[in-house]
């Protein structure tokens, strides 16, 4: 039932964007997003496709990989662009049903919201399949260091997050074990209507809960004796380095960020007569 | 800044010379509530700086307790306690108390903090606040201590029990304690891995002084301590070393404790007129026995040994056949593992089988075939037939009869099926749910046959509480979490057999109880097979309970059948064994040694047909009158 949940779905390869810093992917990431809003025009869309595209090649991840985080919410992205095709206003009038007029300005706004969210997901994407979990929290409690000088306890919340970590294989596999050994007792989590089902889950949820609570105890005295007694004194031995790669990675996307920038402001004087098609008003 | 490195160069700049006791128990009580039992009553005890102490006790003596107030987690009533001349129960001292005693629990998997083996061994020199390089430099030295530094980026929920435990064992060295005390850290390992623990902890003793309270209830461990003492009901009850407490013998059974296999041998020689002087390990033995041969001129010669019964019997109703079994996890994922790589075996109705591997062997993947918990790619709704090219031969098809059941087909009645073949997981407690007892035993009654009438039912309960040894009506309203560890598994077992299974499987039954609870399982199980349940099969990594108990076994080795026999046969295959990782029973080894010596014996490897082998034998070949 659970057997196949990788969590993260990280995979394990060693690549060029494997062994970057994880804040400059996390940031690298937002970046890339945050340019995906400010792009204008479809030659931005394609310089985002082209990094995209080259990011992946580097990573060492299967595009179909890649391609299948896309494919869960195809329908709720398809969905969302379609919307825009009917409230969208322009000035090239394509049908009209009473009230609903459709604009050949909104068609193209819609197919450019399509690519942006489909790149948004691939490159979140390549971010936790090239990231492991503990890298991740590594990086926020990194990057959320700040936060320390107004007293928020980040080293508190780092912890607590990898603690959950490390716990979801080991609560993953408890469960497996409770669905087996009830399943051996006839219990049937597969019919029946929707009440049935929920209550089917009961004899698998007591025992996980109780296990947790008891694990948890079992934790807290592990830490407690291992000298843990909150965030004072406390030094780190993880620092996250930042590398040559790093600095590649930085440069790219510089480089990427100018190129938007440029293509915004020059983006109708390309080609203008096919301005009305490429640049989004 | 600065920062204490370690424990040296903090005396040298104190100027403290290490005291004489590592840690000094006066007249120590505790108890959990007041209207409870104390858990440890009136106790005094001193362990000398850099001995070995083991503390002996039954599942609930109050020997965990001990470790708790020696690191400053439960403060004592009443008494006083100093751990390297610091006293626990202050608040101010307590951090310190912890940096010289460290403790490892008994489940390596609740005692880990981080998803990456360095990042984990790094938490308490982190919380000490050690300089960064000092951190990698102890990671280091802590893995190189435990034999784990080829694993220092590995993810610890893919290492065996053993290999986790090492990990939790550096976490507490990289703190760099004079104390470690390890809380029954190997009763939830395997053998190999128990013998992996208690490696690492004589070398901490002998090679870098340490001193270590080795808390256990395997007696087999405690002869590696320099004394040891023995706790009943929170009191302490025998010390000295621990060949005096093996003396005691029978004394022990009254602390619930067994004697340890080699000494009931050595009891039931010593009853039949042979007297060997006392021994710990198998050669030992084997060297007393023949001194004992050639001080009084005995002609050593054993009977062949006849087995009495031809386990092996198919064709009845209920036997198991499996042909080809293959079986890979996560399939077509960059993390696919082959668990199963065709596997052969039959089981005939009637027998106690034994199956036995490592974790990670594939021994587990078996078993939940055999009722279906995973389906054979065939029995799937999403079946297809792949396709095979011309002129080659189809790859031939996994198959698995039992009894009237052809797991291989889509039709078959897996409602029935799970009915007729009863399964009990690994630690059964877990999974218990319901609010009573009843409840609980009752739960697969009423998925398994819900026509069936209350009366009736009730009835089923009754018999199957009973059948384990536990009193339906002081229990049955009780809630199951109220009940002790030892009766809650009685309950999780009822709960199996109340539908009167055909074959039972059980995976580690015995697991994480103490020697007592071992042997009442196993004679529980003793009394289900044949009347309850025609069939028993247990899935173990303990040779002395699979070679005591079982009519036959097979050993699974890295998803194959690597033999199938008779246990007497299957273990006088030592050396292959050992190759393979895996063990082989006390009785066994006892045959090598003395055949090694010239005395050859052939028994059936129990410790009960190895001893009247012998007695046989000094007898010049005449039978037991």
């Amino acid at each position: 039932m659970l057997k196949d949940v990788t969590f993260g779905q990280y995979y394990p390869v060693e690549s060029f964007v494997h062994r970057l810093d994880p804040r400059v992917k996390l940031l690298g990431l937002i970046a890339y997003i945050v340019m995906l809003f400010v792009a204008k025009s479809f030659y931005s869309l394609a310089l985002g496709a082209l990094v995209l595209a080259f990011v992946i090649t580097v990573s060492g991840v299967p595009a179909k990989s890649v391609f299948r985080s896309v494919r869960g919410i195809l329908f709720l992205l398809a969905f969302t662009s379609l919307l825009n095709v009917f409230f969208h206003g322009g000035e090239m009038l394509l049908a009209e049903w009473g009230i609903i007029k459709i604009y050949v300005e909104g068609i193209i706004f819609a197919i450019f919201l399509m690519f942006r969210l489909v790149f948004i997901v691939m490159a979140s994407a390549i971010l936790t399949l090239t990231t492991t979990p503990v890298s991740l929290t590594d990086a926020f409690e990194s990057l959320l260091f700040p936060l320390t000088l107004i007293k928020v306890p980040v080293h508190v919340f780092a912890l607590i997050m990898s603690i959950a970590l490390r716990f979801i294989p080991t609560l993953m596999d408890e469960t497996n074990r409770i669905i087996n050994a009830q399943k051996a007792r006839g219990a049937d989590f597969e019919s029946g209507n929707i009440f049935k089902r929920v209550r089917a889950i009961v004899p698998i949820l007591i025992p996980l809960i109780i296990s947790a609570l008891r694990r948890a105890d079992e934790l807290g005295d592990a830490m407690d004796a291992r000298c843990y007694s909150g965030a004072t004194k406390r030094t780190k031995y993880k620092k996250l380095r930042f590398g040559w790669r790093d600095a590649v990675a930085v440069l790219v996307l510089a480089v990427l960020i100018a190129g938007v920038i440029l293509l915004n402001i020059y983006a109708a004087a390309i080609w203008p007569a096919a301005a009305p098609y490429m640049v989004i008003s | 800044m600065r920062r204490r490195e370690n424990t040296a160069n903090r005396e040298q700049a104190e100027n403290i010379t290490p005291p004489e006791y590592a840690v000094v128990f006066d007249n120590v009580s505790f108890t959990y509530a007041s209207d409870e039992p104390f858990a440890v009553k009136d106790l005094s005890l001193s362990v000398r700086r850099g001995e070995f102490l083991s503390v002996l006790g039954h599942n609930g003596s109050g020997k965990s307790t001990l470790a708790r107030l020696i690191s400053g987690l439960l403060i004592a009533d009443k008494g006083k306690i100093g751990v390297w001349g610091l006293d626990p129960a202050d608040r101010r001292q307590v951090n310190e108390v912890r940096r010289h005693a460290g403790i490892v629990f008994q489940n390596p998997d609740n005692q880990m903090v981080a998803s990456i083996v360095e990042d984990d061994v790094a938490f308490g020199p982190e919380n000490i606040g050690v300089g960064r390089e000092e951190i990698g430099n102890r990671i280091q030295w802590a893995l190189e201590t435990v034999g784990m530094e080829e694993y220092r980026n590995s993810t610890p929920t893919r290492l065996s029990g053993g290999q986790k435990q090492r990990i939790a064992i550096a976490g507490v060295l990289a703190i760099k304690p004079d104390i470690i005390i390890l809380d029954e850290s190997t009763a939830m390992l395997d053998p190999r891995g128990r013998k992996e623990v208690v490696e690492v902890v004589r070398k901490l003793n002998k090679e870098q002084g340490m001193t270590v309270i080795l808390i256990t209830h395997f007696m087999e461990e405690a002869l590696l301590a320099d004394r040891a003492v023995v706790m009943n009901r929170g009191e302490l009850v025998a010390e000295g070393t621990p060949e005096h407490i093996f003396e005691m013998g029978d004394m022990l059974e009254t602390y619930n404790l067994t004697l340890p296999e080699i000494g009931i041998i050595r009891k039931n020689l010593a009853e039949n007129g042979i007297p060997l002087a006392p021994c710990l390990r198998a050669d030992e033995f084997a060297d007393e026995l023949a001194k004992y041969v050639e001080e009084n001129h005995i002609h050593f010669n054993c009977p062949a040994y006849m087995p009495q019964r031809t386990p092996y019997t198919g064709g009845k109703e209920w036997d198991i056949s499996i042909n080809n079994l293959v079986y890979t996890y996560s399939k077509k994922s960059p993390f696919a593992a082959h668990a199963l790589k065709g596997v052969d075996l039959s089981i005939a109705e009637g027998e106690f089988f034994g199956i036995i591997g490592h974790t990670g062997s594939g021994k587990s993947t078996l078993v939940q075939h055999l009722n279906a918990l995973i389906k054979l790619p065939q029995a799937e709704k999403k079946y297809k037939e792949s396709k095979v090219k011309k002129g080659e031969q189809p790859p031939a098809k996994s198959e698995i009869y039992v009894g009237k059941y052809n797991l291989g087909d889509r039709k078959c009645a897996w409602k029935e099926l799970r009915c007729d073949v009863g399964m009990v997981f690994q630690y059964p407690e877990y999974q218990l749910f319901a609010e009573t007892v009843f409840d609980d035993v009752a739960f697969g009654l009423k998925n398994f046959r819900p026509d069936m009438p209350a009366e009736e039912v009730k009835k089923a309960v009754r018999d199957s509480l009973e059948v384990v040894g536990l009193n339906y009506d002081e229990i049955a309203e009780k809630s199951p979490f109220d009940l002790s560890g030892g009766q809650k598994r009685r309950v999780a077992i009822a709960g199996v057999i109340v539908t009167r299974p055909k074959i039972l499987i059980l995976d580690e039954p015995a697991a994480g109880l103490d020697p007592l609870g071992k042997r009442e399982i196993m004679s529980l199980l003793h009394s289900l097979h044949g009347d309850w349940c025609s069939t028993v099969i247990i899935v173990s990594h303990d040779m002395d309970e699979v070679v005591e108990n079982c009519t036959r076994a097979c050993v699974v080795s890295d998803g194959k059948i690597f033999d199938c026999a008779r246990p007497s046969e299957l273990f006088r295959r030592g050396d292959d064994l050992r190759a393979l990782g895996l063990d082989v029973p006390l009785t066994a080894k006892i045959c090598e040694s003395l055949a090694e010596r010239g005395l050859k014996v052939d028994c059936d490897l129990t410790a009960k047909g190895l001893c009247e082998a012998i007695i046989a034998a000094t007898r010049g070949g005449q039978a037991n009158a």
